[in-house]
């Protein structure tokens, strides 16, 4: 028998609906959320409250519209049954008020109403109610229907606390990669300087044998070193806290620079960096100091990938104001599959540097940040004749 | 070359006190005194009156803040250079709203810090 209002004798409890053992689980859980009620005619109101009371619901009831934001403020309900047509503002407006105040946390809004014409649930659910409950009420689907919206309630208070979790975790973490940075980098500059001057001969001839030890001490602080900052600027940027200045600076003489001093190191594996200036210096916005980490970033990397003796081929191209800067390689080119991983932190491709060198993985993520940040793109595409090619654009 | 006039080094770190010093004295500094921490800083300037102060600004007990005002306080012209490192840069500007004349950061290649300090030096002493 469908227990409807008209045949519910009114003043006495109700036993609680049949349930398997899931679903029993389930209400348990739900055990003790608050409930807000609102309805202008007293009957409605101790029916529905007596079912969900029983169902171990905290109940609260109003009898407006202005009591529903009021009561709101006050219990911070789990849910809200409102009705639509009330003295005073209706259940619509009510709902509104309530969705422009807490945004997305809202407690769901389940709109009670006799009126059940079509429009009338589209404006409720454009009001920003979540479902519908027609009266009379059938209090099995009605029970089922508040339990389902309150367990979406309850996802959604869990999903956000971890998102806060995460937050805290991350933030946690990029401090704490800076200060260990900071802590690390220090010292180390120092070991690098003074291997330096046990290399130089300031404090006193060599041995050969001393001078191989103090060579080995200065390369492996100074690679340590690099890789410090890596992680430092991997901090810096997740932290948020990426600034870029842009001024206008000729992209050849940046380029030229970048070309010569990584040439040094190709050097020692034979291989030799070309760039071809374009006729006209182009003059660009942008960040010098991070846009030379950019360009030594590809460089060294065209130089590591290519086996020793090649040629790594530089040029500009483009028209003012926006220009590209690409750097080809004679490596190996990037594997298809890979393809995806080639800008995220800390992976490494299959491909080996071709000299021993270390490669961190982090670099290239680096690089895509700090072109991002100049609103530019920086992409990598197989050469068909071998080989890889970097670009970065950068816009006006 | 060789440079007449005594410059004050201060950092609570020894490898860096080691490293600066060995790089004043290959640009010919003669006279060169150490402290490792602001108190003993202000002892030293107070007995010794160098020309040139190369003041660190993280150190524990007293901070280099600290101790460059109250080397103000005794001397407006004699130079002070911070010496710093990358993640100083909102205690740099501090400083040099303080009265430090410059700042070298000290956690970049030795080339550098060596231009750097001979440029500094070149400024403000005469030359022996």
């Amino acid at each position: 028998m469908q227990l409807t209002a008209s045949t519910l004798p009114v003043s006495q409890g109700t036993p609680p609906v049949q349930r398997t053992v899931m679903e029993q689980r389930a209400a348990a859980k739900l055990k003790g959320r608050k409930i807000l009620i609102i309805d202008d005619d007293r009957l409605n109101i101790r029916i529905l409250s007596s079912i969900l009371q029983n169902e171990g619901f905290a109940i609260t009831e109003g009898d407006s519209g202005e009591r529903a934001l009021e009561l709101y403020e006050e219990i911070k309900p789990d849910l809200v049954l409102l009705d639509v047509v009330l003295p005073g503002i209706d259940g619509f407006a009510a709902c509104r008020e309530l969705r422009a105040r807490h945004g997305d946390d809202t407690a769901p809004i389940i709109f009670i109403t006799a009126k059940q014409e079509s429009d009338d649930i589209v404006e409720g659910l454009a009001a920003g109610g979540v479902d519908y409950l027609p009266k009379p009420f059938r209090r099995k689907e009605s029970l089922a229907r508040i339990r389902t919206h309150l367990q979406n309630r309850i996802l959604g208070e869990q999903q956000k606390a971890l998102v806060d979790q995460l937050k805290a975790a991350n933030q946690a973490k990029n401090r704490l990669l800076g200060m260990a940075a900071h802590d690390l980098r220090n010292p180390l500059a120092s070991i690098r300087g003074l291997a330096e001057f046990l290399c130089d001969g300031t404090v006193g001839q060599l041995t050969a044998d001393q001078l191989d030890l103090a060579n080995t001490i200065f390369e492996t602080s100074q690679s340590m070193l690099t890789l410090l900052n890596e992680l430092l600027d991997v901090a810096t940027i997740e932290a948020g806290e990426l600034k870029i200045h842009k001024e206008p600076h000729n992209l050849t003489e940046l380029v030229e620079k970048a070309v010569y001093l990584n040439n040094i190191n190709a050097n020692k594996k034979n291989t030799k960096i070309v760039f071809s200036p374009p006729e006209e210096a182009p003059i660009v916005r942008l960040d010098q100091a991070k846009i030379k980490q950019v360009m030594d970033n590809l460089l060294s990397n065209a130089v590591k990938y290519s086996p020793p003796g090649s040629i790594v081929n530089v040029r500009i191209s483009g028209y003012h104001p926006a220009f590209t800067v690409a750097v080809q390689d004679q490596g190996t080119g990037i594997p298809e599959n890979e393809r995806h991983q080639l800008f995220k932190d800390f992976t490494t491709l299959s491909s080996k540097p071709t000299g021993g060198e270390k490669a961190t993985g982090l670099g290239l993520a680096i690089c895509r940040k700090i072109i991002e940040a100049h609103r530019g793109a920086i992409t990598a595409t197989n050469l068909p004749h071998g080989g890889c090619e970097f670009s970065i654009m950068l816009p006006a | 070359m060789k440079y007449e006039g005594k410059i004050l080094l201060v950092d609570d770190e020894t490898h860096v006190r080691k490293f600066i010093g060995l790089i004043l004295k290959q640009l010919g500094a003669t006279t060169l005194f150490e402290a490792g921490n602001g108190r003993d800083a202000i002892e030293v300037f107070k007995r010794e009156s160098p020309n040139l102060v190369l003041l660190d600004v993280n150190m524990p007990i007293q901070d280099g803040i600290q101790t460059l005002r109250e080397i103000r306080e005794i001397s407006a012209d004699c130079v002070v250079v911070m010496l710093t490192s990358l993640a100083n840069r909102q205690t740099v500007e501090e400083a040099l709203s303080l009265g430090a004349d410059n700042y070298i950061r000290k956690d970049t290649p030795k080339d550098e810090i060596l231009a750097a300090l001979r440029q500094t030096i070149a400024e403000c002493f005469s030359v022996d």
